[in-house]
């Protein structure tokens, strides 16, 4: 064979990155290096042999820009015009990682005629006066991430001494095991159980082992597995079917839970299932209620499906990643966006993506500060590399697939330097009916149907991706907890999946997320009632993996999909020209079974109805105990920076705020996703008269898509994560209302909303190792309570949601010491709401002389859980909320809007009204007077509060009657008018420049 | 009666994004706009013979890996060769936008097909990050293009949604290059900011018979007020103009 062979390209010009990453490693690792230099690495081993002058002459044909690059293939000793490097690392992929520029690379050279393998990497040179320990960091904070990449470092005098370009070895993945079906012997004692739950990762409880154990020694079963040869004990590959089918990711069991609850007041309730009773019971009762015929498919399908337009029918999903975030931010962030994409994609018969939108609750960026550093938890990322990370693959995941990102939040508490937060959604639009008739949101297949996997080939990524695999990761194993997405395939998939719904080539499809082939087939299969598949079939990245691995394994961008054996050929033809791998691995049947085969031998059977309706509810305690305030796990920072503020620091605290993580400008963050590809977006993430004022929500206009003329939806998002903290059920509330209101602000009808309820929580089953699990599920209870009362009152229906119960860490701090952080437990609601286009104003003051309003109660309301009082002492109360009154204003304002009346509405939330206020004005670039008194008793408090159900709008003098009048019956204040003093002054005489606003505003992170 | 439209094929596959809204831009400039898959383009290359234009959208093909548009345009040149070029010999309209445009200059058709040695490129920003913006372009009255040819404006708005779009000269040779560029009237629109570093904050090219265009901004995401980047009434937007420019070429 042809020996491989290594390049490196060096770039001719300036890389701007790597300016940013020095500095980085300067501000945040403390390592004073002075520059650094990128070569970019690949190695390449061709299949056949062939003369090397003619591969160097092809390789100079697909890697090269000679503008940009100059390709070295022996010696590469760099000049970088005299200046010397002291230390060099190379990054490289551990072996089984998805590799995308070498695949890309792969592609390239087979255009040219040459097959090869290829795997990518980097040289980074480090210039400056730092010491090896220093260079370790750097390459192993900035440049890679070591649970998927190989980091070596060099003193640059030995990194030259090597000769690099001789004996290449590419990374490979070698599996030492043959792989066979073992049997899993259920014979063991509760400990022995426990144990094998553990070892093998099933994440079963010991009750659920024996309700499997009691199920196989049934005499009919004993009968029917002896007759087929299979053995007495489950299989492997049957124990990690049930594992996954019944995992808390899969089944919700916690939310699926008999609660048995108990308040403050002693008062106690059976709860039989949390969401049967108030998610999907809230949705039923306002469907009923209202008549509503516009709700399509709830919790049924991969996501919710509502009609709001003549043509087309909308679906929305919204996913947590919090687990691979916090291992990986960028590929658990990258997977995440995909991954949510394929639930749009496998939705009904196949739904277009439109939109993307992704909400991060993290630790502050700038945690830990200086003299904290020992307080930060051992072994998760710094908040800095979270956010960094995290960031980059929601760019690279939506932009790479061309979804624009319209809508998000940033929310920064230090309760989330255990575990991120990274919520992803996804909007889908879909045609009512397909060409052939059959309706877009039905999920039919028939007995014969062929399945069809469709996208990337199988490896051992993503095994066990919900528990992650207690194994250390080392050079020889395949990293299976982590993994990188990979746009391209799935772009390819996309494209492919539309072309052949609309030629009506198959039956039906789902995608294949959590518990890969297992949970995809073995959900389809209750279609038909059965589906037998042979896993020796399915495409591999490497030999070697199991049957069990092959049917749980998590790889990306796969679909499944069921194809009548008549369109099988045109499926498989149609899949070949798109550049998609399509293989048919089996059949869905009638057989009552799930029937896996590997290589003809059987591995697996298991009855549909005990797979999928046999296992036992779970049965739990909540209690609430009343609210419990912070126990913060850092002793060292005092909360509080100021004990009594004063009307007279009016500016400073303003400054303050404004300038905080959770209010400042994300602009520089935003702007790195594309918002705007699809040709839809009718208003964008920043607005105003220089385009960088904040906007309330996403809208999208339909007609590109297929839809009506005039018509759109708002995408908005509403999370109060601190109110948790006094009560969830208010936070609950609060976050319902903020999502409402941002797509009302946007002119999204009131009436035709529909929310999505995502739920990240500390783990709320009680153990010994969690005393405190009771009072977490109380609080799940209270959240779930507050949810379902609000959704009543407004009655906007819940469509989709997802649950994540165990955001906890657990372990020491960096001096060793133990520590448990919980993150806050958080209810994201996503709200997407009708829009009537014409009726987005946006939050910008327009014109000098408008005058301004409060709508919604005015005045002091209680400063607790705001932003204020993460740096202020206030007052122990926090406001209220009054769900009637608020619907009835929103109501209203959506007929003010439409007629005309309203020049721009912003919705009041962190920061309270002034900081609203002062974000219309810098979004305006104009000044304003406010009609209130900074010499009054009560003034801090009505500025700062964050009550909800309020709005701050502009109007034309000439309106005000008419505007008056369309309100009349709501609580509205006129609080001040728009000028052109580039100032906002208040009636006590006090005023700020706006330049001084905008500057703390545009401070950033 | 005005003529038959004429008929555009829209490029689409391995990662390119933007061929629906490209292919209804043009269909809004009264084209007929058809999006073929790349693959079958290299089954059937007489569509391409068989089409007045073509249009390479934005996007993302192949992930952007080794460089954005390196491996689209080896593709085109190792896959579809003579007959994609023959287009161009034949003074047919070619459109590259974003992505597009990095895959005309890759394969040397920008801004001199004639010569096959490459002289320019298209970098990553100065900000070293992708940035999606609307930014004013000045329209350059002295250049060849028939595409901007005679818009009825000085400068207009357009959005921008790349990380590689600064154009780079070959070391050297810069104001040489320029200098060239501008005397031939290549440069048909520049920014009127410096947005990421391009030289001579250059925005769009063109060839010498002013067929070919390649642009960084995406026209075909404002041919209506609704997509602005205020929020506006429903009426024709700017970018609309660059496609019923070349398809009233083609009609008359």
């Amino acid at each position: 064979m042809q020996p491989a062979i290594r390049i490196e390209l060096e770039s001719e010009i300036t890389n701007h990155r790597l300016e940013k990453w020095a500095e980085e490693a300067r501000t945040w690792l403390g390592v004073q290096v002075e520059s650094i230099e990128e070569v970019q690495v690949y190695k390449i081993q061709p299949h056949h042999a062939a003369n090397d002058g003619e591969i160097i002459s092809k390789m100079h044909n697909v890697f090269v820009d000679p503008t940009l690059q100059t390709l070295h293939t022996k010696d590469g000793k760099y000049t970088f015009n005299g200046r010397q490097p002291s230390f060099v690392a190379e990054i490289s992929f551990r072996p089984g990682v998805t590799d995308n520029p070498a695949r890309s690379a792969a592609e390239a050279f087979s255009l040219v005629g040459i097959d090869a393998d290829v795997a990518s990497g980097s040289l980074y040179f480090m210039f400056g006066d730092i010491d090896k320990k220093g260079a370790e960091k750097i390459a192993q904070e900035l440049f890679s991430n070591t649970l998927i990449q190989k980091a070596e470092v060099w003193a640059a005098d030995n990194f030259y001494k090597m000769d690099r370009f001789d004996s290449i070895a590419l990374p490979k993945v070698e599996l030492s095991s043959t792989p066979q079906i073992m049997e899993v012997s259920l014979d063991l004692d509760d400990t022995g159980l426990e144990a094998l739950s553990k070892n093998r990762c099933l994440a079963l409880t010991v009750d659920e082992l024996k309700h499997i154990r009691d199920y196989y020694s049934k005499p009919d079963i004993q009968v029917s597995r002896k007759s087929k040869k299979l053995p007495i004990n489950p299989t492997d590959v049957e124990i990690e079917i049930l594992a996954q089918s019944w995992s808390e990711h899969c089944k919700h069991k916690i939310f699926s839970a008999k609660i048995d609850y108990q308040d403050a007041s002693g008062e106690k309730q059976t709860i039989d299932s949390l969401y049967r009773t108030y998610i999907k019971g809230a949705t039923s009762e306002i469907e009923k209620e209202r008549k509503l015929d516009w709700l399509i498919s709830v919790f049924s399908d991969n996501a919710g499906i509502v009609r709001f337009d003549e043509k087309i029918d909308l679906c929305i999903k919204v996913e947590t990643h919090n687990s691979p975030s916090a291992l990986d931010p960028y590929g658990g962030a990258l997977t995440g966006i995909l991954g949510v994409n394929r639930d749009i994609l496998g939705c009904g018969m196949g739904a277009r993506p439109i939109a993307n939108t992704d909400v991060f609750c993290f630790a502050p960026p700038d945690m830990p500060k200086t003299g904290e550093e020992k307080y930060m938890p051992d072994g998760p990322k710094s908040p800095r590399r979270v956010l960094e990370g995290v960031h980059r693959g929601v760019e690279n995941g939506g932009n790479k697939s061309g979804i624009p990102t319209i809508n998000g939040a940033f929310f920064f508490d230090r309760d989330y330097a255990g575990k991120p937060l990274v919520f992803v959604g996804t909007v889908g639009a879909m045609p009512h009916t397909l060409p052939d008739g059959r309706p877009s949101s039905a999920k039919e297949l028939s007995s014969g149907d062929r399945i069809m996997m469709v996208g990337g080939a199988i490896g051992a990524d993503g095994i066990h991706g919900a528990t992650f695999s207690s194994l250390e990761l080392n050079d020889d194993a395949p990293a299976t907890a982590v993994q990188i997405g990979d746009p391209l395939t799935q772009k390819r998939v996309t494209d492919f999946l539309l072309e052949a719904r609309d030629l009506g080539l198959y039956s039906t499809l789902t995608d294949n997320g959590a518990g890969g082939l297992s949970s995809s087939v073995g959900e389809m299969a209750i279609i038909s009632n059965g589906a037998s598949l042979d896993l020796a079939l399915c495409p591999v990245k490497y030999p070697g993996l199991s049957a069990w691995e092959l049917m749980v394994s998590e790889s990306q961008e796969r679909m499944t999909f069921a194809v009548p054996p008549s369109h099988a050929a045109s499926f498989l033809n149609l899949a070949k020209k798109h550049g998609v791998d399509a293989t048919d691995i089996g059949d869905f049947n009638n057989s009552g079974k799930l029937t896996v085969f590997y290589d003809g031998k059987l591995a697996a059977e298991l009855e549909l109805k005990f797979m999928h309706d046999s296992l036992p509810q779970m049965e739990l305690t909540a209690e609430w105990t009343g609210s419990k305030h912070r126990s913060a796990w850092s002793p060292t920072t005092a909360l509080n920076e100021a004990k009594e503020p004063l009307p007279a620091n009016i500016e400073s605290i303003l400054i303050k705020l404004l300038s905080s993580p959770n209010i400042t400008s994300k602009e520089k963050w935003v702007r790195s996703y594309d918002h705007e590809v699809q040709a839809a977006t009718h208003q964008k993430p920043f607005i105003g008269k220089y385009s960088d004022g904040v906007s309330d929500a996403g809208v999208i206009w339909l007609y590109p898509h297929g839809g009506d003329k005039d018509n759109g939806i708002a995408i908005g998002c509403g999370l109060a994560p601190r109110l948790s903290l006094i009560d969830p059920y208010l936070m609950a509330q609060f976050a319902v209302d903020e999502a409402v209101r941002n797509v009302v602000a946007s002119g999204g009808d009131p009436d035709m909303c529909c929310l999505l309820d995502n739920f990240c929580w500390p783990d709320p089953v009680v153990s010994a190792k969690n005393p405190e699990g009771a009072y977490k599920l109380g609080q799940l209870v209270r959240a779930c309570r507050g949810l379902y009362d609000i959704c009543k009152d407004y009655g906007t229906p819940l469509v989709s949601g997802k649950d994540s119960m165990k955001n906890d860490f657990r372990g020491a701090d960096r001096r060793g010491q133990e520590i448990a952080i919980s993150v806050l437990p958080t209810l994201l609601i996503t709200a997407m709401s009708r829009v009537p286009m014409g009726t987005t104003v946006g939050s910008d003051f327009k014109d000098k002389g408008d005058l301004i309003y409060l709508l919604g109660k005015s005045g002091a309301q209680g400063l607790d859980g705001s932003e204020f009082s993460c740096y202020f002492e206030t007052e122990s109360m926090a406001p209220s909320i009054d769900s009637n009154k608020n619907m009835m204003l929103y109501r209203k304002l959506h007929i003010a809007l439409k007629q005309s009346l309203v020049k721009s509405m912003h919705d009041v939330s962190e920061g309270g009204l002034l900081v609203a206020f002062v974000e219309s004005m810098i979004g305006g670039r104009l000044g304003a007077e406010l009609f209130m008194d900074n010499n009054e008793k009560d003034f801090v408090d009505a500025c700062f509060n964050e009550a909800p159900g309020r709005f701050i709008v502009s109007i034309a003098l000439k309106q005000q009657a008419a505007f008056e009048e369309a309100l009349s019956g709501c609580d509205i204040l006129k609080i001040g008018c728009v000028t052109e003093d580039a100032q906002i002054s208040f009636k006590g005489s006090h005023s700020i420049p706006l330049k001084i606003l905008v500057q703390a505003w545009q401070k950033g992170f | 009666m005005t003529k038959k439209n004429p008929l555009f094929l829209v490029m689409a596959g391995d990662g390119i994004n933007c061929e629906r809204e490209t292919a209804a831009a043009l269909e809004l400039a009264e084209a007929t706009a058809k999006i073929v898959h790349i693959n079958d383009l290299m089954e059937t290359p007489q569509m391409l013979a068989d089409a007045q234009g073509l249009a390479i959208p934005g996007g993302f093909s192949f992930g952007d890996e080794l460089g954005s548009g390196q491996i689209l345009a080896l593709k085109i040149r190792h896959r579809l060769g003579d007959a994609f070029f023959k287009m161009v010999e034949d003074k047919k309209p070619v459109i590259g936008i974003c992505n597009g445009f990095q895959v005309l200059v890759k394969l040397g058709l920008l801004p001199f097909p004639s010569d096959p040695s490459r002289k320019l490129a298209l970098a990553s920003n100065e900000s070293g990050r992708f940035i999606d913006k609307w930014v004013t372009l000045n329209v350059n009255p002295k250049s060849v293009c028939l595409w901007t040819k005679d818009l009825p404006f000085d400068s207009f708005e357009l959005p921008i949604r790349h990380g590689e779009g600064r154009i780079v000269f070959r070391k050297g040779q810069e104001d040489a290059i320029y200098q060239t560029l501008v005397k031939q009237g290549l440069i048909p629109l520049t920014y009127t900011e410096n947005v990421n570093g391009s030289y001579g904050r250059i925005a769009a090219l063109t060839d010498p018979s002013g067929m070919v265009l390649g642009l960084m901004p995406h026209p075909e995401a404002f041919v209506s007020q609704r997509t602005y980047k205020k929020t506006g009434r429903q009426s024709e937007g700017d970018g609309l103009l660059i496609f019923k420019n070349i398809v009233g070429i083609l009609k008359n």
